[in-house]
């Protein structure tokens, strides 16, 4: 029976409305006051992935246009189109039409809104006063520092922390309790642990080890191991014992055969250095973590994802002669 | 018959006197072939080295043609074959010859002997140098290439220059006369200008122009030239800024590059390693180029055109003074792999991308996200749990290539059960 369609957990376990959050309480209790005056201001949700930004955008329009909602929301991703163009182009076409019904105006959702470049966000600023009248903004950020400070000073600002462990682990056990999965308490924490309060992270690690049977530390270690690439163990040991080229082929794997991100990569390579599998002296690895958030940062900030892992393995292939592992 | 011939080959020097430039190599080779005929010369091979189209071949076939000797000849292709190598030691080793003339061994393009494939020819040549009782030229663009370092110290080096763009003039004019074309005197100047001193291309350039036009003129000249620019402009910048003995030199190939900066940022990234051998230079090369990259971020993300000269200077200059001594070597640049595998693994990445555009709406988040935070862990489950996989597949109307894509080899176990029809909704 189990052809029939399986639903990913990560979306059938999604809060529909704002009654069935569960955390960001404060928040909460705010947007319910927005449903109940049918008004609110131009809203910035800040703070890590995996809280629940984007999540909640969804029930406060869900409270607000009832089931049908997303006829009533645009949603833009900046990570998929970066181009103001298409921004401006689509949001005038969706700001056009005025709403029928008794909430006056529309939603635009645009998710990861800091990765827009300081250009578009100018140009998004105008689209905020031009539109006022008809739409409400939410802007969904990471880093609400890349946000310019015109928009952020037009905007309600709500700022998302990290889920608690017994957030999360509760949600956790309440998902594997409906879906009939046997699981140990540890097996659920070590997801915590392992999904740095990032609650759809935790909820994929959760269903993948479920795959795998019974869902333990082992599984779970198991499923974490298998969908971050060992290689990025190997490339740093090969970069540490000096073969910087082979280091750089296996990044190039990384990147076009994994599919990763030169950000997925400095965050399992920040990962991996204070792991004990790595024979290092301690001083090292302080030395490494450091650089690592310098080349972070840079790629932040805009750069290329090649040349600056480059940049670090090389980096690393220079050093590691003075500490050479044993 | 001889219409056909590629100008390269028809208007090859038969002689001496026709060949162009080189004089300093002519001489060197000339005083050195004298010194064989006396006796014993001070080295008993010479190593013709320089960029490619300089000469090095012809000039060797019109000086054997001038001084009447029987020229035996090998290249790059046959040195794996040992029979050849040996067919070449007995000739080079007796003083006989069937016509009564001398000879003349030439190995082209030595630097062409790969390490391994070829494991043995570096030997397989020493041995025939030691042996020979005529003269042995060799040949090669890169005379430090590590391969043939034995070869390079038995030899005298004669080093063949790009040649001058008035000595490329010449060549052409001639050429065109020769062929009865009318060529205008700036239209063959652009062409010399944009071959560098490659007097081949000069000449491919020329005969295309001419075969297709029937004229040279200085506009068609920019044309075509501007076309071949495309992929010539790298290697020519990059042999500039690493091999750049002061700053000044370093700035120039950069600002003259004529190729947008990130396409360079690109190619040097790709051959600091190349170039540079100990980690210490490596490390701080890339360093220079991560910094540069990041003003070229800033750039783009704030729209300060002002930090470019920042990024140019850390680019060109920062990379080259990387280096502890200056060394100015040849090296062969290639094309950056990174091109070439993003062409090869397009398809993967498409089907990597559907499945993103398919679940990204339903997970209210982005593709990119998906893509790193999504696609790992569903990897997991169709390697791991057919029944589930298919489920998933038939929920997002995952295709047969998706499901390929996500299961791997486990594929087939997945794909029978998403071909038996559904019982009931969904779960």
């Amino acid at each position: 029976m189990s052809e029939q369609p399986f639903l990913l957990w990560a979306e059938k376990y999604r809060p529909r409305t704002l009654d069935e959050v569960v955390n960001q309480k404060e928040i909460v209790a705010r947007l319910k006051k927005f449903v109940e005056e049918k008004n609110m201001p131009h809203l910035l949700f800040a703070g890590p992935p995996g809280t629940g930004k984007t999540t909640l955008a969804h029930c406060l329009a869900h409270d607000l246009y009832g089931d049908n909602y997303r006829q009533y929301m645009l949603e833009l991703n900046a990570s998929d189109e970066r181009g103001i163009d298409v921004i401006r182009s689509k949001v005038k076409e969706f700001a056009r039409t005025r709403v029928a019904g008794d909430v006056p105006f529309k939603i635009i959702l645009l998710d990861e809104a800091d990765n827009m470049t300081a250009d578009a966000q100018q140009a998004l600023r105008r689209l905020m006063e031009l539109y006022t009248a008809t739409t409400r903004f939410i802007l969904a950020a990471n880093y609400p520092s890349k946000i310019i400070e015109p928009i952020q000073s037009r905007c309600a600002v709500f700022r998302f922390t990290p889920l608690s462990k017994e957030d999360v682990v509760g949600r956790l056990k309440y998902i594997a309790e409906k879906e009939n999965v046997k699981y140990s308490e540890d097996a659920l924490e070590t997801i915590y642990d392992l999904s740095e309060g990032d609650m759809r992270k935790a909820i994929n690690i959760l269903q993948a080890a479920s795959a795998l049977g019974e869902v333990t530390v082992e599984t779970v270690y198991k499923v974490v191991g298998l969908a971050h690439p060992r290689e990025v163990r190997q490339m740093l040991q090969l970069a540490l014992n000096g073969n910087f080229t082979e280091a750089r082929s296996k990044l190039r794997d990384l990147m076009l055969n994994y599919g990763l991100s030169g950000l997925d990569i400095i965050k399992q390579i920040h990962r991996e250095i204070f792991s004990s599998d790595l024979k290092l002296p301690d001083e090292a690895r302080i030395l490494i973590a450091d650089l690592a958030g310098e080349i972070q940062f840079r790629l932040v900030e805009g750069a290329d994802d090649e040349i600056q892992l480059n940049a670090f393995l090389a980096r690393l292939a220079f050093m590691g002669r003075k500490f050479k592992p044993t | 018959m001889s219409e056909n011939l590629p100008w390269i080959i028809k208007y090859r020097p038969r002689t001496l006197e026709e060949f162009v430039d080189q004089e300093e190599a002519r001489k060197t080779f000339i005083a050195w072939y004298e010194q064989w005929k006396a006796g014993r010369p001070e080295k008993k091979a010479v190593l013709l080295h320089g960029p490619a189209g300089t000469g090095k071949s012809s000039f060797v076939q019109a000086f054997a043609n001038s001084y009447n000797l029987e020229l035996y000849e090998m290249n790059a292709s046959d040195y794996r074959r040992k029979s050849d190598i040996d067919r070449l030691v007995r000739v080079a080793a007796s003083t006989g010859s069937l016509s009564g003339r001398g000879k003349l061994i030439f190995l082209d393009e030595v630097d062409g002997l790969n390490p391994k494939s070829d494991e043995g020819g570096v030997e397989a040549i020493l041995q025939l140098i030691e042996v020979s009782k005529h003269p042995v030229v060799m040949a090669a663009n890169d005379a430090y290439s590590p391969n043939i370092r034995s070869l390079r110290d038995v030899s005298l080096l004669i080093e063949f220059k790009r040649l001058r763009e008035t000595a490329v003039v010449q060549a052409l004019s001639r050429i065109c006369e020769k062929e009865g074309i009318h060529c205008e005197q700036e239209g063959l100047k652009e062409i010399a200008r944009r071959s560098e001193g490659d007097l081949r291309s000069a000449i491919n350039d020329l005969q295309a122009i001419a075969e297709a036009y029937g004229r040279v003129t200085l506009e068609l000249a920019k044309a075509l030239s501007a076309y071949r620019n495309r992929e010539y402009a790298p290697f020519e910048a990059l042999r500039r800024i690493f091999n750049a003995k002061y700053i000044f030199q370093a700035r120039d190939a950069i600002s003259s590059a004529n190729i947008d900066y990130d396409t360079l940022k690109i190619w040097i990234n790709e051959h600091i390693p190349t170039y540079y051998d100990t980690p210490e230079e490596v490390s701080r090369a890339y360093e220079a180029l991560s910094r540069a990259d990041v003003y070229l971020g800033r750039i783009i993300k704030s729209g300060s055109w002002d930090l470019l000269a920042y990024a140019m200077e850390l680019m060109g200059p920062g990379v080259a003074f990387s280096r502890k001594t200056y060394k100015g070597k040849f090296v062969k640049f290639t094309y950056p792999e990174r091109f070439r595998l993003l062409s090869e693994t397009r398809k993967a990445r498409e089907i990597r991308d559907s499945i993103a555009e398919a679940l990204a709406r339903r997970l209210l988040t982005s593709k990119a996200t998906v893509r790193s935070e999504v696609i790992p862990y569903l990897k997991v489950i169709f390697t791991s749990n057919p029944k589930m996989a298919a489920g998933i597949a038939r929920e997002y109307g995952l295709t047969e290539e998706m499901v390929k894509f996500l299961a791997g080899n486990k594929a087939g176990e997945v794909l029978s059960y998403l071909k038996k029809p559904s019982r009931g909704r969904r779960s």
